[in-house]
């Protein structure tokens, strides 16, 4: 079997990952938000989202509310792809007897 | 809904989060992800069978009470029962506005479309209900059959909007709260006013606060 892809398999790109694949297909959400929800800090999201960004994983769309910057966040369709190929190869490490996603 | 970031049992950044960890931890990574993010989504739905139910339960409850003709042993002026039941489906109205906003807030896309046609929908179809109401009253519909039509069509206006609830996501909570309620609207009416009342307080005022218990266990199991 093949490497597991090194741009996910990381603690803290995983868990980034895997919350914007959660979210529905055709949505973004903000940076804040994100942050909020996974706990991290500003600093230790933005160098993650960076290294996803650079795979094409995550596709970055930065607009303006009102005065103030915001940055929207999705998984791109190779980033999605990616990551099912990812967990797919994890349950096949672990058996193949992984609950379906 | 209060946002509580640190509520779940993730690994957060106490570990040397470049690394990867082994197969099974990833995996439960994954699956703590997806589901904190439906927790997102879900956590507020309580909220708003709560909200309605205590407003059904309560206001139909004292309308049922104001009248003269109930059998209810104790009896409360209508100038008393009206405002408060007008107060609780105006709470309502505003607490689920507020409580919807907020959950979506920073999220935007598709499902921000669906949600925002959905919180249009409640008010677009309670004041289109409201007006028929009104015109059949200047036509000459009687008080008594006022009192038929109301309840009932706002039941119906509730349990449509749980059916689309039902189909957008896939919740079978609302699908069985949308029978009972249309149900208890096309129903309650035979029982004639006042008693079409206590019907739509107990029955879908009950059914409400029902599934309210039912969604918190089922996020709580989540």
């Amino acid at each position: 079997m093949d490497e597991l892809d090194p741009v996910i398999h990381a603690a803290a790109r995983l868990r980034i990952t895997a919350a914007l694949a959660a979210i529905d297909d055709g949505d973004q959400i903000a940076f804040p938000r994100l942050q909020e929800m996974l706990g991290m800090t500003a600093g230790n999201l933005s160098t993650h989202l960076r290294k996803l960004e650079d795979a094409e994983y995550v596709a970055v769309t930065k607009t303006h509310q009102g005065r103030s910057p915001v940055t929207y966040l999705e998984l791109s369709r190779r980033g999605r792809r990616a990551f099912e190929a990812y967990t797919d190869q994890l349950r096949a490490l672990l058996g193949g007897t992984g609950e379906s996603s | 809904m209060q946002s509580e970031p640190g509520s779940s049992s993730h690994p957060r950044d106490d570990h040397d989060d470049d690394q990867p960890l082994d197969a099974a931890a990833m995996l439960a990574i994954v699956d703590d992800e997806r589901r904190s993010m439906e927790k997102l989504t879900t956590s507020t739905v309580p909220v708003y069978y709560y909200v309605w139910g205590v407003a059904w339960l309560v206001g139909y409850l004292l309308l049922w009470m104001s009248w003269t003709e109930s059998a209810s042993p104790v009896h409360i002026p209508g100038v008393i029962a009206v405002p408060i039941f007008a107060a609780l489906i105006v709470a309502g109205a505003v607490i689920s506005a507020v409580v919807g906003i907020r959950s979506n807030r920073g999220i935007r896309g598709n499902s921000q479309f669906v949600g925002t046609v959905y919180g249009f929908s409640w008010t677009i179809l309670g004041v289109a209900a409201a007006a028929l109401g009104v015109a059949m009253i200047n036509a000459g519909m009687p008080p008594e059959v006022a009192a038929l039509y109301f309840p009932s069509v706002y039941a119906f206006v509730l349990a449509a909007l749980y059916l689309a609830g039902a189909m957008l996501w896939g919740s079978i909570d609302q699908l069985v709260i949308a029978l009972i309620v249309a149900f208890t609207g096309s129903v309650a009416p035979f029982f004639g006013a006042p008693d079409n009342y206590l019907a739509m307080s107990l029955i879908a005022g009950g059914a409400l606060l029902v599934g309210g218990v039912v969604a918190t266990v089922h996020n709580r199991r989540a």
